[in-house]
């Protein structure tokens, strides 16, 4: 049978939809909004993390390293020693288990000292102003850092025969490996900045500095330690001191047991490098466990490897006996629990006490600065006190107080951020003035924090940034699937930490939802029903003839990148 | 090669023959085991088509329409509320003009859940622009599946192939399954009359303002009166090559007959029995089996009532505040004809219930006996007394 008589009438057309601007719908409007994870807000340093891992997890390794070293001169350092609390926020913890983001700054920063990978640097001229920076730590080495790539000469003045201050002196070599701490403070001294040893600062020197420098930064540290409040006090050895001569000498010798005062990351840090050496060790604290200043990780390592801690103890009197000391040890007991995230209060439990033989005592109850250093009162009045850092105008150039001297959290990454703060604060008071230096300061925050970013303060592209965190609920969890951390085993007594390998780290850093940041899924562009989504050279466009407001590329991106926000009429 | 199939599998052995290109289904009882031995076939390569699993009948559907959108032969199946849930689908399959073939295994619709024969769910879908052929045997249906794709493809138009549930759909018959090089023979490559091309695109389906659409709905239509001539054709090609026919009608004894009952589906086979059985008795008795409710072939159910006194209608649907739906089918065609019969409705045989010779020869009997039909259809063998325990209860399928 024939068909071609009955003819099919129905819609057909050849032309293209393009003449149905559906642009004219739309009463929602999106946005390509990058947004701060909650890592970067969370690092004292304010570093690009999410970024850094995207970088990382497909295997741009130079970038990688290159945008650590813009918000910290130290990433090795940091990824040996930092207590990371960006993995603390780590939005990914939520669904399986946080980055392991310390192992890949470590991986990172070794790269970069293993490449020789250090920032460019413009060289500079007769009439750059000049800082003089007092103590070689790894605040006054971080400020040479910033100050010198914002364009100031430097010059670090440091008292002992060598650089790194508490790095050098304070942190243990199983923690942190000597040839890292040098080729990081080598990167420092590549850059034209010349770091005099031996050279403490008295008033003489100071005076001098103050001629000849624009501008001083003092960022000497807590050397001075604090003594033990009992009898016998004085016949016991200082924890710092102790683990200084463990960095200078080859082969210590020690045996026996051995009692650590303290709960702070010294204490912890005797006790580590004790047990190392085959001696007993127990650590006595007056407060509880969870109370202990250490950090926790630090903690966990130390029961792991054998350390006995010993809480709601205080020493009453220390005797030297022929052989050893014989100990006194109070009982405390709680008087308050003390809120959320509060050390207890705690009181003697009044007549109990213990008797204890060792053959070592230690304090390590904390540290002060030289009454020289320290920095101006709060009531000062021309002083600016500032997150980690106090600027004041006096002596009559500007002098800026960091690191330990300011911080409210002794760390390197505080360290660190001190010396970024103080670069900024002085740059900022040097061009734009003293009451441009809050505001300016406040613009540069990673997130609604303490945390500043030197590259937003040099006007780069993560200005554009909101600082708004993303929250967990922002991410598209249909697009991840649940995968362990990547690890690499810690073994009790190795001198050094292991590191991952490039496969292992990239793997990792695959892990990162890089939160509020773009990484190229295209989600947005296949999603869009009205193809409105176009790619460009720098990225990609949404074509308001067309983008019909639905908001599926907003709900498709997986990690919250873009905005939706009301149309205004 | 005879041989002895389910009914449902009657239909699938048809669709692999007809060298469908896209299998899309979602299960439904007592439909499935129509397309789990098309994803068999899918899967061990012995058809050489994509089976698309989907997440609901809507999408089953909607899966078809897109390849038949493409220029393939594509199959559907299902049944009950999964025909229900096909419903705007349905329009849009005949509107896009689509020459879709689908088995529909008639069920009860719910509530109360029901999974046993009704037609209902079928019926219901009588006027979304799809061709409807109800089948009575396990040959009839396989016959009917490889003839719907023709049927289809003629006038571009979607065709129901529709069993029932249990009696039909898991029933085992001696089926005479086609040869393949015969059915390629009648049945030969599909050549659309459109498709969706990338190198050629357009737009299919978009905006019909009031100036056009009347006239795309007529051009439906044109299609529709257009089967059945085409209908006829298809079954003479068909007989030619399997030598069986069937017919958008069937007779039996109709030409002297005082009394006619008019029945579709397996309620055929039991009537051909009471007629046998009654004709040997010296009654004057006759059949009518409709096979194909659209298009309704009105000319040929009047001329085969030519002359007849009465007509009883066997419905095994109902529509609600009406009557049963094939009665009104038959009324409306034989409204205009010179000294038309008087037609009687009953209602028999719902949410799988037996249609039983004995109820049959009491139609028969009411028929006769009663001067002219009431205005209501008569529901048979309703129960008075439903705390008794009933009479033949309808079991439980394995």
């Amino acid at each position: 049978m024939d068909f071609h008589d009955l003819s099919i009438f129905m819609s057909r057309s050849n032309t293209s939809t393009a003449i149905n601007k559906t642009g004219s719908w739309r009463f929602m409007r999106p946005a390509y909004r990058e947004k701060t994870a909650p890592c970067s807000a969370a690092c004292p340093t304010g570093a690009d993390i999410a970024q850094i891992q995207m970088l990382a997890a497909t295997g741009q390794l130079k970038d990688a390293g290159q945008r650590l070293l813009q918000e910290n001169p130290f990433p090795a350092i940091c990824g040996y020693v930092c207590f990371h609390p960006c993995q603390n926020d780590c939005l990914r913890a939520n669904f399986d288990e946080a980055v392991a983001v310390s192992q890949i700054e470590k991986f990172l920063g070794r790269y970069l000292i293993e490449t020789s990978g250090n920032p460019p640097c413009s060289s500079l001229s007769k009439v750059s102003p000049k800082v003089a920076i007092v103590g070689a730590g790894p605040a006054g080495l971080s400020a040479a850092f910033f100050l010198r790539s914002l364009g100031y000469g430097c010059e670090v003045f440091e008292a002992q025969n060598e650089p790194g201050g508490l790095l050098r002196w304070g942190i243990p070599a199983y923690r942190l490996p000597l040839d890292v701490l040098r080729s990081e403070v080598y990167r420092i001294e590549q850059m034209d900045v010349p770091i005099h040893c031996d050279r403490p600062v008295d008033a003489t020197l100071r005076a001098k500095l103050s001629k000849r420098f624009d501008a001083v930064f003092v960022g000497c540290g807590h050397s001075r330690p604090i003594a033990l409040p009992v009898q016998g006090a004085e016949a016991v050895l200082d924890g710092l001191a102790y683990l200084k001569q463990l960095r200078t000498k080859v082969n210590p010798r020690i045996q026996g047991r051995a009692a650590v005062i303290g709960g702070g990351n010294s204490a912890i840090d005797v006790a580590r490098s004790l047990v190392r050496l085959g001696v007993e060790t127990l650590v006595i604290y007056r407060r509880r466990q969870e109370d202990m200043p250490a950090f926790t990780a630090e903690i966990s390592r130390a029961l792991a490897e054998g350390v006995e801690i010993r809480e709601l103890f205080t020493p009453l009197q220390i005797e030297p006996q022929p052989s050893g000391y014989n100990l006194t040890l109070q009982k405390m007991k709680v008087a308050n629990h003390g809120g959320q995230g509060q050390r207890a209060t705690v009181v003697a439990d009044a007549g109990r006490t213990r008797n204890l033989h060792v053959d070592h005592v230690f304090t390590a109850i904390g540290a002060e600065a030289d009454p020289h250093w320290q920095p101006p009162e709060r009531a000062f009045p021309e002083a600016l006190h500032l997150s980690h850092c106090t600027l004041t105008k006096s002596h009559p150039k500007p002098v800026v107080y960091g690191g330990d001297l300011t911080n409210p959290i002794r760390s390197v990454a505080d360290a660190i951020a001190s010396g970024k703060q103080a670069a900024m604060a002085l740059d900022t008071y040097f061009t734009s003035g003293w009451h441009a230096v809050e505001p300016r300061l406040k613009a540069c925050r990673v997130g609604r924090g303490s945390s500043l970013s030197m590259e937003i303060y040099k006007s780069g592209p993560r200005g554009a940034r909101l600082d708004q965190l993303v929250a967990f609920e922002q991410i598209n969890l249909d697009y991840f699937r649940p995968r362990g951390r990547s690890t690499v085993g810690l073994s009790s007594g190795e001198t050094r930490e292991p590191v991952f390998n490039n496969v292992e780290a990239r793997r990792e850093a695959g892990r990162c939802f890089n939160c509020g940041i773009c990484n190229d899924c295209d989600n947005c562009r296949l999603f869009c029903p009205e193809v409105a989504v176009t790619k460009t050279k720098t990225g990609r466009r949404i074509d308001l003839d067309y983008c019909k407001g639905c908001g599926i590329c907003v709900t498709e991106c997986p990690r919250d990148a873009m905005v939706l926000t009301a149309e205004t009429p | 090669m005879k041989q002895v199939l389910e009914g449902s599998h009657a239909v699938s052995e048809a669709v692999r023959l007809a060298r469908v290109s896209v299998v899309s289904a979602y299960p439904i009882t007592p439909q499935t085991h129509i397309v789990e031995a098309l994803s068999d076939y899918c899967s061990d390569g012995t058809m050489p088509a994509r089976f698309l699993c989907v997440e609901s009948e809507h999408s089953a559907m909607a899966a078809v329409i897109g390849a038949a959108s493409c220029g393939v032969r594509a199959f559907t199946a299902t049944s009950s509320q999964g025909l229900a849930y096909m419903h705007e689908l349905l329009h849009w399959a005949s509107g896009a003009r689509l020459p879709i073939v689908m088995a529909v295994v008639n069920r009860a619709l719910a509530p109360g859940w029901n999974i046993w024969a009704d037609q209902t769910d079928s019926l219901s879908q009588r006027d979304t622009g799809w061709l409807q052929l109800y089948c009575e045997d396990g040959q009839e249906v396989h016959d009917t599946v490889l003839q719907a794709f023709r049927l289809a493809e003629g006038v571009n138009l979607p065709v129901m192939v529709i069993l029932d549930a249990f009696f039909l759909s898991h029933t085992y018959e001696p089926v005479e399954v086609a040869d393949q090089g015969a059915v390629d023979r009648f049945l030969p490559a599909l050549v659309p009359r459109f498709k969706l091309d990338v190198n050629e695109p357009y737009a299919l389906g978009q905006m019909a303002s009031p100036a056009v659409y009347m006239e795309m709905r007529h051009s439906i239509q044109m299609g529709m009166a257009r089967a059945l001539t085409w209908f006829a054709q298809t079954e003479q090609d068909f007989s030619e090559i399997f030598q069986r026919t069937y017919g958008a009608i069937e007779t039996v004894a109709c030409e002297d007959a005082d009394v006619v009952l008019i029945v579709s589906g397996t309620a055929a086979s039991t009537c051909r029995l009471v007629v046998t059985e009654l004709r040997a008795r010296g009654e004057r008795v006759g059949m009518l089996k409709i096979k194909m409710l659209r298009p309704f072939p009105t000319q040929a159910v009047r001329r085969a009532l030519s002359g007849v006194a009465k007509v009883a209608v066997v419905d095994r649907n109902f529509s609600f505040g009406a009557s049963g739906i094939f009665a009104q089918e038959v009324k409306a065609a034989l409204y205009n004809m010179d000294r038309p019969p008087q037609v009687y409705s009953y209602i028999a045989g719902l949410g799988g219930r037996d249609i039983t010779t004995v109820l049959l020869e009491q139609i028969w009997v009411a028929t006769r006996e009663t001067s002219a039909p009431s205005e209501e259809s008569i529901w048979m063998e309703l129960r008075t007394d439903l705390t008794a325990p009933p009479d033949d209860p309808a079991e439980e399928p394995k």
